[in-house]
């Protein structure tokens, strides 16, 4: 029951800055993930709130004390590691009881909460078991429940389940999530997969060469990313480039190559900026069909076109060289090609634009 | 390598104060020592050089410091021409019995090599065995002392040094390496120049160096064989201990002469070597030739012969112990005589290297274990410093280390001399380099994840090395400790320059048989030796194995 400030952490290895001036509040009970491309300083930063990577500079706190001076061996988190760490030499059961026993609970109240917590990951008759016997996400189990047993104050997990495969990976984390939920323990989650991000987090915070690009639930980060960074980091976009042509009340006006893009936001007369369509969030228009009110319309020519059995992937011509991709359920690609010019709409409210860049 | 915890926790801290000051004090205490006594004048206030000018303008001292070179030089060379075909042949060659021949190949790492200098002067020397033999059959033969027979005993119980990386680096070299040299379109020939040999000469030099270094240091080998020849080992002992009442002086002399030659050979290795992969690493590893039944029978012979003749002569002394002696005269009679005559001289040397091997080396283990947790698991310019200080023990020759020790702790605060823990801790710290790279080795294959899940579970680091590292590391440890006993229950170079009266120990015996007339009662002894040596290395290897199958 704990909440977590990050408090301007900082934390360089040489020159290279790992963490650079975190600031973050996780809420008691949130299961938070931190998210990035390979190298952005996740596992730094997870590493600075276990105690296995000292601050160059700033506070971590749970609740109102402060857990940055403490060493790790007292900062009660449970750390749930990429390969397992499981001991090798100890069973399952020795596994699960080793933190009980460096806390002197007797042996007892020990049995008793070693079998509760093998029961919450559905290990309940693996006691006896030696590590080597589990398989992958059996393994992983362990090392989930050998950190509850401990009722630590919140749950660290880097990238738990990339070792598992792809079944599995789906299966545990929906797992995690429920254990997470049923327990109400704060939790910090590293993984570099949007889909994992999404489909588990209550917040995420997408991190970039050390530093939060931003700091959102789910649909926040998917709809309405903050930067392009987080826009392409998130899911597949189109991130076209163009100049304000003028302002239509809400809407925008934009300027790419020959066709004109309308966007709701902000933006002066002749400035260039970025924005973001998605490609699911583009419809393509039957012939004689019209767009739905308050959405806009082009008239495009084909410029290449995927089918992959659900989906048809194409690719629209949007003048100087540059493509729009479309995810389309239910056409084919036939049917597309005689068409000849395609029509196809977008709601404006659906684009984000991103200033000066 | 990540910091396993914060800079804040004592633990590493701890090990690293704690392993200073016992290296500070029984090391480079000792060695400065040397330093200082060699710098000295007689009136043992100022500094001179004159000790320098007097022993390298002296040609008989010069000439141990040439000597000891050129014996260095062309045992390393030697052992290397033997060596390589060898590992040739161990790796891509069909051989039969080779499991076997590869255990027995490594035998004469454990056996002491000065028991096979003896061996062959009891076999060669001037009224040896086999000398004899000659003569009466007529071949003028008079006796293998000499830079001969040094070298030959040096290349025979040296070379699995070299055979052993070399074995191993020709078998990664990755064989799509050799293929993609033919295929480019060099023959088989130009391939094995180009490509194979660039990759197994690192190996060939890291190897011929511990040769180099093993044979400057050594002591009892040349002592038994180098006869008139000086040597520096041998003659920093005898100025030391000398009939005349020791001379530290020129002894420090000689042993910082020896100190240089073994740290610049460690330099070479360190700069020459220290950047460069060993290998490829091999996703593919060769697959024996096919070859000329001639040539396989050649390389059979050739490989069985060398590793056969290098355990001949333990072999011999294993024979003539059990032989009946009257005075010098050996009989051809079996008998126990030799073995009787050791034991009731006094059973006290085998109790002292029974009792006093197993104290060093559980205290080398003690020590040089957590030396190498701090070094591989707390990466830090105390650990880095500290790395390197506990590798010099490594360029330091056995008499040298006693001779510091015994200016250092024969009077003063702390007085050693005379007793049991000198040898104890000179052994230790002689032991401690290969407990120190031992351990790193072992706790490379320890995922550090463990320690920190354990210490993330809330058990101290200190706690966590000892109820989780330790136990992971047990049975490298054991094996360790199992070497490191073998070993120092059959060193000489330091035991000789510190043993006194009632500690003296079964090499002490042999030793001092040596100066005598006691044969029977030498060969006894190394007999003992011998066994010494084999039984626990033998027993340790099949427990080793059927651990490692139980944690499977
Ligand atoms: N012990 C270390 N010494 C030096 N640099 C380090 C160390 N640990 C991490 N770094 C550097 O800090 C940066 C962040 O590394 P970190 O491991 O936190 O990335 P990550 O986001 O977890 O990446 P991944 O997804 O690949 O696990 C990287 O540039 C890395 O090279
Ligand atoms: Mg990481």
């Amino acid at each position: 029951m704990t909440a977590i400030t990050i408090d301007h952490v900082s934390r360089s290895f040489g020159t290279v800055r790992a963490v650079d001036d975190v600031s973050l509040e996780i809420r008691d009970g949130e299961f938070f993930t931190l998210l990035g491309p390979s190298g952005c300083g996740k596992t730094t930063l997870l590493r600075t709130i276990a105690g296995f990577a000292d601050l160059t500079a700033g506070q971590i706190r749970f609740g109102d004390r402060r857990i940055d001076t403490l060493p790790p061996h007292r900062r009660n988190t449970g750390m749930v590691f990429q390969n397992y760490a499981i001991f090798p030499n100890l069973t399952v059961g020795g596994n699960v009881a080793y933190g009980l026993k460096a806390r002197s609970v007797p042996d007892g109240q020990m049995r008793e909460r070693v079998s509760r917590a093998l029961k919450l990951v559905h290990l309940d008759g693996y006691t006896e078991r030696w590590p080597h016997q589990l398989s992958g996400g059996q393994l992983q189990r362990v090392a989930i429940a050998r950190c509850l047993v401990i009722e630590p104050e919140v749950l660290l997990l880097d990238e738990p389940l990339s070792n598992l495969d792809a079944k599995l990976r789906v299966e545990m984390r929906a797992e995690i999530r429920q254990l997470q939920q049923q327990l109400k323990i704060t939790a910090i989650y590293v993984t570099h997969d949007q889909e994992e991000a999404l489909a588990m987090s209550d917040r995420i915070a997408v991190m970039r060469s050390g530093r939060l690009e931003q700091v959102a639930s789910p649909q926040a980060i998917y709809r309405a990313p903050a930067t392009p960074f987080v826009a392409e980091f998130m899911g597949t976009t189109n991130l076209l480039s163009g100049t304000i042509a003028g302002r239509d009340g809400e809407t925008l006006r934009i300027q790419v190559g020959q066709q004109e893009f309308r966007a709701h936001g902000d933006g002066r007369q002749g400035e260039t900026v970025t924005f973001s369509l998605r490609p699911e969030t583009v419809r393509l228009l039957a012939p004689g069909e019209s767009a739905p009110a308050g959405w806009s319309v082009l008239h495009t020519d084909l410029a290449h076109v995927e089918f992959l059995g659900a989906i048809t992937r194409l690719d629209l011509a949007v003048g100087n060289g540059a493509t729009l991709r479309v995810a389309s359920l239910d056409v084919l690609p036939d049917e597309l090609k005689a068409r000849g010019r395609i029509s196809a709409a977008y709601d404006p409210r659906r684009v984000t634009v991103f200033r000066n860049g | 390598m990540t910091a396993l915890v914060s800079r804040r926790d004592t633990f590493p801290l701890t090990i690293t104060v704690l392993a200073f000051a016992f290296l500070g004090l029984f090391l480079l205490y000792p060695l400065l020592n040397v330093f200082s006594a060699s710098f000295i004048d007689r009136s043992g206030t100022h500094f001179t050089l004159a000790n320098y000018a007097r022993m390298l303008s002296n040609s008989f001292y010069l000439g141990s410091l040439y000597n000891s070179l050129l014996l260095g030089v062309l045992s390393t060379l030697v052992t290397i021409v033997i060596g390589v075909p060898l590992a040739f042949c161990l790796a891509r060659l069909p051989i039969p019995g080779k499991s076997a021949l590869l255990a027995l190949a490594a035998l004469p790492l454990v056996l002491p090599s000065f028991i096979a200098a003896y061996s062959l002067v009891l076999l060669l020397g001037r009224a040896g065995i086999v000398s004899r033999f000659l003569r009466d059959i007529g071949i003028p033969f008079t006796s293998i002392y000499g830079m001969t027979g040094l070298t030959v005993t040096f290349a025979l119980t040296l070379f699995p040094f070299v055979v052993f990386p070399t074995l191993a680096a020709f078998k990664a070299v990755d064989i799509s390496v050799e293929e993609a040299g033919q295929n480019l379109g060099s023959s088989r020939w130009r391939t094995f120049w180009t490509v194979t040999v660039p990759i197994v000469m690192p190996a060939v030099l890291a190897g011929g160096l511990l040769v180099f270094i093993d044979v400057i240091e050594s002591f009892g080998v040349p002592f038994v064989l180098a006869e008139d020849k000086p040597i520096l080992a041998v003659e920093a002992y005898k100025l030391f201990v000398g009939e005349t009442g020791g001379n530290p002086a020129s002894a420090g002399v000689l042993g910082v002469l020896l100190i240089i030659c073994t740290a610049a050979a460690l330099l070479v290795q360190r700069y020459y070597l220290g950047r460069r992969r060993f290998s490829t690493a091999a996703r593919r590893t060769p697959p024996e030739l096919v070859v000329a039944p001639w040539l396989r029978r050649l390389a059979a012979t050739y490989s069985w012969g060398i590793v056969l003749i290098a355990l001949i002569p333990f072999f011999a002394v294993i024979v003539i112990s059990f032989m009946e002696f009257r005075g010098p005269v050996m009989h051809p009679n079996l008998s126990l005589n030799n073995f009787r005559d050791l034991l009731n001289q006094s059973s006290r040397p085998l109790v002292n290297t029974l009792v006093l091997s197993t104290a060093a080396a559980v205290l080398a283990a003690l020590i040089g274990v957590p030396i190498g947790y701090a070094i591989t698991r707390f990466r830090s310019k105390a650990s880095d410093l500290l790395d390197v200080i506990a590798m010099t023990p490594f360029a330091v020759a056995g008499t040298v280390l006693a001779i510091g020790l015994v200016i250092s702790f024969n009077s003063g605060w702390l007085v050693l001399t005379g007793g049991w823990l000198i040898l104890v801790l000179a052994w230790t710290v002689r032991k401690i380099p290969f407990n120190v790279r031992a351990s790193a080795a072992i706790l490379h294959q320890i995922d550090p994840s463990l320690e920190e899940a354990s210490i993330n579970l809330g058990v101290s680091p200190l706690m966590t090395f000892i109820r989780l590292t330790v136990p992971l590391m047990m049975g490298g440890v054991i094996g360790g400790i199992v070497l490191t006993w073998v070993t120092v229950a059959s060193e000489l170079s330091s035991t000789v320059v510190l043993y006194s009266g009632p500690w003296a120990t079964m090499t002490i015996v042999m030793f001092q048989a040596l100066e005598g007339t006691g044969a029977g009662i030498a060969s006894a002894a190394a007999t003992v030796l011998i066994a010494v040596t084999v039984l626990p290395v033998a027993l340790v290897y099949r427990l080793l194995r059927r651990h490692e199958l139980g944690m499977m």
